[in-house]
């Protein structure tokens, strides 16, 4: 038996300790060892390595001599490679997958990788991370160790015996861990050989068993390898590309700092985004030497100012120019650094390559940045690059100077097809006039992948595993020869938001369908809050006997049995409202969930969460809440506080305290199909004064979403099969709340259901003088606008829109959308010309359709039928001028409603012409436009809407046709707006 | 080897000796066995690749009452080892190969006074520099002296010299050197130990004056050192750490490691007339009786061409082929190899895969170190003014002369900064600043402080207190904290001249500020800069965290 290992790592790995480990099992079975060290000068971070070498006959040599080791044991993967050319050809090459970066100019890891698995036998182990599993990161060498054991001619046991001796003086529990650490290592490395061996690639296979549980890796033997799909090498940073990163970040997070454009260049390249062109970081007081200049291409070098407090560079004459002449460079380090060290604390100098662009000029520089949010995690943003990135974003049609998204659950190639609509992308791929295509689409989508996979990783809460990325942007890239290339980059590090636990939200049908009701503060005396709820479900409908006012000292209220406490009522209870006061709140909360049997709450008191002085109620209800989900079942859901309530026509019941004097809720129309969710009470109560003959299903009033959020409900309502239209307001999101609806809204969508978005507060919490590029480009406002629109959602901008959309999607839900092409009748000029000028609008794209000519036949007979020939063309937008009566409308609304070319019609009608029976007494006649509209509306499958565009006198026609099912809107290019908004998102859906 | 044939090594016969196996760096061996020929103390200033032979020694030395403490050079350590040889006891002292240029004036002179309990100085080379200035080759500094050297090839060499040379000390009354090479010193390997460890009696104070070397002493001393040799040369030509095996007409002369690496590139002896040496003076016997058989001879050996430049003298040996470092089938400088040996007796070498171009590692600064912020400072404090001269010294801040700094221009040898800033000072030039370590001041920095001082020299001198001698794996150094400044003040620097600063990023401009009126001072200035190394940091606190666990 003989073996030669060589062993190698970076100072203070430990791998001195695995070569004594095998050493002395080696020597306890009577081996022969020689094993050499070298470590000389300060080698704590450089290069190490151990000859280790074991044979039951006599060793000549300390050392092994070249191409004549039959194991290379690696701590760190670039220290692998350097000694290669000591294996035999069958040599077999262990090395740990994790980088240490301590070095400016570390290459791609998975390149280093690729490289490690181009040996013919070889074995990849992520060792500081199953370290940390085994129970401590400094095990990484015992996890190789264990690793090696698979190799190494002794015994795995009694390898393991010689750890536990080895560490036996530093107590049980350090045993303990590094014997897992040791079994971990062994187990991890025989998967991958087995995941190897069924067909994966080395990518597939770590990533297999980065997913494997610490209990796999614990189980004495290793896991089965699946079948790997050669497809699917899996999505999102490696761990070892991961691994890397983060030990990128340490420095500038040991010292609080962001980072320097060279880290930034290191993480990018670290993750193959793109390479950076050739650079050297200079601390102060270094010299750059002579051969280092040499390596750099072209004529000249420039020279950056690197600096904590100079985080626009340019601005402050922080970027040179310099010919690459060594004396030249020298003397002007030398004067830039003392110039800039009298105004700032100056950590070094940035020698970079000149990059000879491709093109330059507008729209040739490329902006790519990442950036955490608190509501919406991980965020991506590309565009026009360059210093007006900002003020091109801002006065640009959203989406045209940056495209942007959120990042938790994008694909790359969805990225790419978003950026392709930015003007960024037109020039640089040389579909503008005068332009020549820069960059390929690979390149681009290579560059996106790793963005995005950067920020999926890091712009989120980490917890222990280490710094957060806040912000990481390239601006500007430059290209060449089809290549990105950065011009400069900054990043910051910050603890990102973490997200709450999730709700028990299948409590949410309970409350919007309740069999059971429990209202808690109603007034005996007086009309407060409480008793004007108990009155609305009482009036609603709601079946009294399991209806129960929680009142003491009385027997009813209102006809409604009382019961003295929650305790006292003999059912389950679906839904209790809490209509008490403020300060209450915590110790009513707090008894709902120690009874056992609520299933949820509305809390109606205001005043929590929004005023000063009412944090520690917040904090004591939260506490009480979180309690209550440790137990079985995990207590109720709370709906509030500051919910103004719940109108739930399935469920029979309304809580919105507003008396019927003061809003009509029409409760006992049948429900349509439509739920509206708002954080706002007033704006629900408002949209159902406005909209009449609305009849949601649901109106709920979210309130401060302590417990349960807008997303939540989104959830429980758009599962719902009484449900096909949801409007929702929210104004604000809970730290990733953002980004929980967005996944909603992508869900609900899916389904084929309509999602109407209003966000409100456009003042941009995401910007602030120290942010970059990123968070002025893609604030939360303007992400959660592109992202839910992204997700599916229609987002409004006005709340007249919203109600147009509301109103249209529930009347249009069951129409077909194929297309853009509008229709338009009307009898006045002005409006057929307005709505042709209306087709172009900030965030929609109709056409005006051009007929065929059996359509334009068609009305040309039909004019002519009507004597109207002579003066009406039969053509689209068709002005059939105040002389039309109500047949001719008819018939020009139907030839376009079965017009190929005509995918939606809009009618518009100025009621005021004598031709048309528009005043009450005339409307109801079966000849007048209702009827006529409602029958045409109710056989089409096309989308029909109707504008009276007039004054209060002509209400009733307005009246009339919504009754008739029809979408009404009080203007014609309103409707052209709305509309355009609708069958531009169905017909793109 | 056999149990017989190390016994024979001993000299010691028989086969009761009992063994016992332990796994042993080369350096470790040596001191095993130093402990195991009975030595009352040891004597070490560190150096790399020697320091953990004291190591060892005072890792075990407390059980067993030995004495272990680091002392302030190589030139005390060999002296405080001569005085207690000269008492009767016997004694080890260790350092690197340039340490011994430190210690050459007693370790000259101790060959004509003679020893009296055995004496070895166990010398480590550094062929191929992994941490040194040079890779000078100490068998010539035994030649020098005349007194033997052993030079053994493997750990268990190491031992079983070590253990000879001290009874072979007392034998012929002289130091015993046992010169060892990197590889060995850090190379561990199973090592069959004594089991039976004797006790040395202190030997009786010899009658008559004859550590006094005064002129007409010192003369009859030389004379009976000059007498000596013959019995020198004889004991090494009879001895058994000589080794000659005729067999085909290829001869290889190999000396001390260089046997290994033969062995290992021709898988054994195989069909080469081999002479081993690992006792010196040259054995002429065995040499001449190897030539005779042979027509081409190579001579290995890690260091210098000692042996093959014997052999050569002036006028070489006609007829034959004498091959070596001289001839250039072996490098010229640089350490052996078994892969260069089999290329000098003409294997093909392996095919081997390598991957180019991979990014460099080089050695840097730890982070967190002291020195980085005071080299910082000095740079903040004499950029504007004329290019400063910086002289420093050995030790981690020599490091200070790679990239990212500029700040060391000069490393010559222990003590070297303040004594070459004198000299520079005095040539006129300004600013002149110099930087060494407290260990470093304490081995040979204040003797040329107190020249500057009686000079009043225009200079500013920092000495880098980080507590330790970091850079050889963090010994206790002699002189840091108040000791230093005592001493500092005690050598007759003004108190208004020295300084005290904290190389920290916090207290970067108020070092700068002091540094810059050091040097704008017209006359010698001394600023402590007082951090503990990093390293000691961290291992103080483990220490702690331990201790309290323990209590606990």
């Amino acid at each position: 038996m003989k073996q030669d290992i060589i062993l190698a790592g970076v100072g203070g790995q430990g791998i001195l300790t695995i070569a004594e480990n095998i050493s002395s099992a080696a020597l306890a079975r009577g081996l022969e060892v020689k094993q050499a060290e070298v470590h000389g000068m300060s080698q704590r971070g450089g290069a190490v390595q151990s000859h280790l070498r074991l044979s039951d006959q006599p060793i000549y040599s300390d050392t092994v001599g070249l191409g004549h080791a039959d194991l290379v044991i690696a701590a760190e993967p670039l220290e692998s490679l350097r000694y290669t050319q000591y294996l035999t050809e069958q040599g077999m090459l262990l090395t740990s997958s994790s980088a240490f970066v301590n070095i400016g100019n570390y290459p791609p890891i998975e390149s280093v990788l690729e490289k490690v698995a181009r040996w013919p036998r070889h074995c990849l182990v992520d060792a500081d991370r199953i370290a940390r599993a085994a129970g401590s990161g400094r095990a990484a060498n015992i996890v190789m160790l264990g690793a090696a054991s698979l190799f190494v001619k002794i015994e795995p046991r009694e390898l393991e015996e010689a750890v536990a001796t080895r560490f036996a003086s530093k107590g049980a529990r350090v045993v303990e861990v590094n014997r897992r650490a040791f079994r971990f290592g062994r187990n991890a490395a025989q998967a991958y050989l087995a995941g190897l061996a069924s067909g994966g690639t080395s990518v597939a296979v770590r990533h297999w068993i980065e997913k494997l549980s610490t209990e796999h890796l614990a189980r004495p033997e290793p896991p089965d390898a699946p079948v790997f799909d050669p497809l699917n090498v899996g999505e999102g940073l490696t761990a070892a590309e991961s691994h890397a990163v983060e030990n990128a970040l340490l420095h500038a997070h040991e010292e609080h700092r962001p980072l320097f454009e060279h880290e930034v260049y290191q993480i990018v390249q670290l993750v193959g985004a793109i390479d950076p062109p050739h650079h050297v970081f200079l601390e102060p007081e270094a010299l750059i030497s002579e051969e280092q200049l040499a390596q750099f291409p072209g004529e000249q070098v420039v020279l950056k100012i690197v600096s904590p407090q100079l985080t626009h560079k340019s601005d402050a004459q922080g970027v040179v120019f310099v010919p690459k002449r060594y004396d030249l460079v020298r003397a002007e380090i030398d004067r830039f650094l003392a110039h800039h060290r009298k105004h700032a604390e100056v950590r070094g100098v940035l020698v970079v390559e000149y990059v000879e662009q491709a093109a330059s000029g507008f729209g040739r520089e490329l902006f790519v940045g990442i950036r955490a949010t608190r509501e919406f995690g991980p965020v991506i943003a590309a565009g026009l690059g360059g210093v007006d990135t900002e003020y091109l974003a801002n006065k640009m049609r959203p989406g045209l100077a940056v495209a942007k998204a959120v990042a938790a659950d994008l694909r790359a190639e969805d990225f790419l097809e978003l950026f392709k609509s930015t003007v960024a992308y037109e020039i640089l791929a040389g579909k503008v006039r005068g332009h020549k295509r820069i960059v390929a689409d690979g390149e681009l989508l290579r560059c996106f992948r790793a963005f995005i996979h950067l920020a999926q990783r890091f712009c989120v809460d980490r917890g222990e595993e280490g710094p957060d990325l806040a912000e990481l942007e390239v601006n500007p890239f430059a290209f060449r020869e089809n290549g990105l290339v950065p011009l400069d980059g900054r990043a910051r590090l910050a603890t990102a938001a973490k997200g709450r636990p999730a709700r028990p939200i299948e409590k949410l049908g309970s409350m919007l369908e309740p069999k059971s009701i429990a209202v808690l503060g109603a007034s005996a005396t007086a009309v407060n809050f409480g008793r004007i709820i108990l009155r609305n479900v009482v009036e609603a409908g709601f079946d009294r006997e399991h209806l129960y006012a929680i009142k003491e000292g009385l027997r009813e209220l209102d006809g409604v049995r009382c019961v003295p406490s929650l305790n006292d009522v003999p059912d389950r209870i679906d839904l209790l409202v809490v209509a008490a006061g403020a300060e209450q709140l915590p110790q009513l909360v707090k008894q709902a969930i120690d009874s056992g049997k609520v299933q949820s709450v509305i809390l109606v008191p205001g005043g929590v969460g929004e005023t000063e002085g009412s944090s520690e109620l917040v904090e004591q209800v939260q506490a009480a809440i979180a309690k209550g989900r440790t137990r079985a079942g995990g207590g109720p859901v709370f709906l509030g506080p500051n919910s103004l309530g719940v109108l739930s026509r399935p469920g029979r019941y309304d809580t919105l305290f507003i008396p019927a004097s003061r809003l009509d809720k029409r409760i006992g129309a049948p429900a349509r199909k439509v739920a509206i969710l708002s954080q706002s009470g007033a704006f629900i109560i408002t949209r159902l004064s406005n909209l009449e003959t609305l009849d949601p299903a649901f109106a709920v009033s979210i309130g401060n979403q302590l417990d349960v959020t807008v997303s939540d409900l989104l959830a429980a309502v758009g599962k719902r099969a009484d449900i096909d239209v949801i409007g929702l307001y929210a104004e604000g999101f809970n730290d990733l709340d953002g980004l929980a609806l967005l996944r909603q809204i992508a869900a609900v969508t899916a389904t084929g259901k309509d999602v109407i978005l209003y966000k409100a507060g456009r003042t941009e919490s995401g910007r602030s003088a120290a942010a970059g590029h990123t968070a002025s480009v893609a604030g939360d406002y303007d992400i959660c606008q592109a992202a839910a629109e992204q997700a599916g959602a229609i987002v409004v901008d006005t709340f007249k829109e919203f109600e147009q959309l509301l109103e249209l999607c529930t009347a249009l839900h069951d129409k077909q959308v194929s297309g853009v092409r509008l229709g338009v009748v009307s009898n006045a000029g002005f409006e057929t010309v307005g709505m042709a000028d209306a087709v172009l609008g900030q965030r929609y794209r109709v056409e005006i359709a051009k007929l065929g000519e059996d359509t334009s036949a068609r009305l040309r007979r039909g004019l002519e039928s009507n004597g109207l020939g002579r003066i009406v063309n039969a053509r689209n937008p068709i002005d059939l001028t105040p002389m039309a009566n109500e047949a001719m409308y008819e018939e020009a609304t139907r030839a376009l409603l079965e017009a190929d070319e005509v995918d939606a019609v809009i009618v518009g009608i100025v009621p005021l012409t004598a031709m048309l029976r528009t005043v009450p007494g005339e409307l109801e006649s079966d000849d007048a436009l209702p009827a006529r509209l409602s029958r045409l509306f109710a056989h089409s499958k096309k989308p029909l809407v109707a504008v009276v565009d007039s004054g209060p006198a002509y209400e009733p026609l307005v009246r009339a046709l919504r009754r008739a099912g029809l979408p009404v809107f009080r203007s014609s290019d309103q409707a052209v707006r709305s509309l355009g908004r609708y069958v531009t998102a169905r017909a793109s859906a | 080897m056999t149990g017989r044939a190390h016994a024979d090594y001993l000299a010691l016969g028989g086969d009761e000796v009992v063994m016992s196996m332990k796994l042993l760096l080369g350096d470790g061996a040596v001191a095993q066995a130093a402990i195991d020929a009975g030595i009352a103390g040891a004597f070490a200033y560190p150096g790399t690749p020697a320091t953990e032979i004291f190591e060892y020694i005072a890792e075990h030395a407390q059980p067993l009452g030995l004495s272990a403490n680091w002392s302030a050079n190589e030139k005390v350590a060999y002296e405080e080892a001569l005085g207690m040889s000269y008492v009767g006891r016997r004694a080890i002292v260790s350092m690197k190969h340039v340490g011994l240029n430190v210690a050459a004036d007693p370790f000259m002179n101790s060959a004509l006074t003679g020893i009296n309990g055995g004496l070895v100085l166990a010398v480590a080379d550094d062929p191929g520099m992994h941490s040194s200035q040079n890779e000078q080759d100490s068998r010539y500094y035994g030649d020098f002296a005349q007194v033997p050297v052993f030079e053994p090839a493997t750990q268990q060499e190491a031992y079983d010299f070590t253990l000879r040379a001290f009874e072979y000390s007392e034998q012929v009354g002289l130091p015993v050197m046992v010169r060892l090479v990197t590889r060995l010193c850090h190379s561990r390997a199973n090592v069959r130990l004594l089991d039976d460890k004797r006790v040395v009696e202190q030997r009786p104070r010899p009658t008559g004056n004859n550590w006094t070397l005064v002129p007409s002493i010192a003369r009859a001393r030389y004379s009976a050192l000059v007498e000596a040799q013959p019995r020198l040369l004889d004991d090494a030509q009879k001895s058994p750490l000589n080794k000659l095996r005729l067999a085909g007409r290829r001869g290889v002369i190999a000396c001390g490691i260089a046997h290994n690496y033969l062995l290992e590139a021709n898988d054994g002896p195989g069909d080469l007339s081999i002479l081993q040496i690992g006792q010196y003076p040259v054995p002429a016997t065995l040499v001449r009786e190897l030539i005779g058989h042979c027509d081409d001879i190579l001579v290995a050996e890690d260091g210098y061409p000692f042996v093959e430049r014997k052999l050569l003298g002036v006028l070489g040996v006609p007829g034959k082929r004498i091959r070596g470092r001289l001839s250039g089938d072996l490098p010229a400088t640089g350490e052996l190899s078994s892969d260069l040996l089999a290329s000098a007796i003409g294997l093909p070498a392996r095919a081997t895969k390598t991957h180019d171009g991979l990014a460099a590692r080089p050695p840097q600064l730890c982070r967190g170190c002291p020195h980085i912020d005071s080299f910082k400072a000095i740079i903040d404090a004499t950029t504007g003014g004329d290019a400063p001269f910086l002289f420093s010294d050995i030790g981690c801040y020599t490091l200070g002369v790679m990239p990212p700094y500029r700040a060391v221009h000069t490393c010559v040898d222990m003590g070297s900064s303040i004594a070459m800033a004198h000299g520079a000072a005095r040539a006129g030039a300004y600013p002149v600043l110099c930087t060494i370590g407290d260990s470093t001041f304490a081995h040979s920095g204040m003797t040329p402080l107190i020249g500057a001082v009686q000079q009043d020299a225009n200079m500013t001198v920092l000495i880098l207190d980080n507590s330790t001698t970091a850079m050889t794996g963090a010994q206790d150094s002699l002189t840091s904290g108040s000791r230093l400044v005592d001493v500092v003040r005690g050598l007759g620097v003004k108190p208004e001249h020295l300084h005290i600063i904290d190389p920290h990023p916090s207290h970067h401009a108020e070092s700068v500020e002091v540094i810059r009126k050091a040097v704008a001072h017209r006359g010698l200035s001394v600023i402590i800069a007082e951090r503990e190394c990093i390293h000691l940091k961290v291992k103080n606190k483990a220490e702690a965290e331990h201790a309290a666990q323990v209590s606990s």
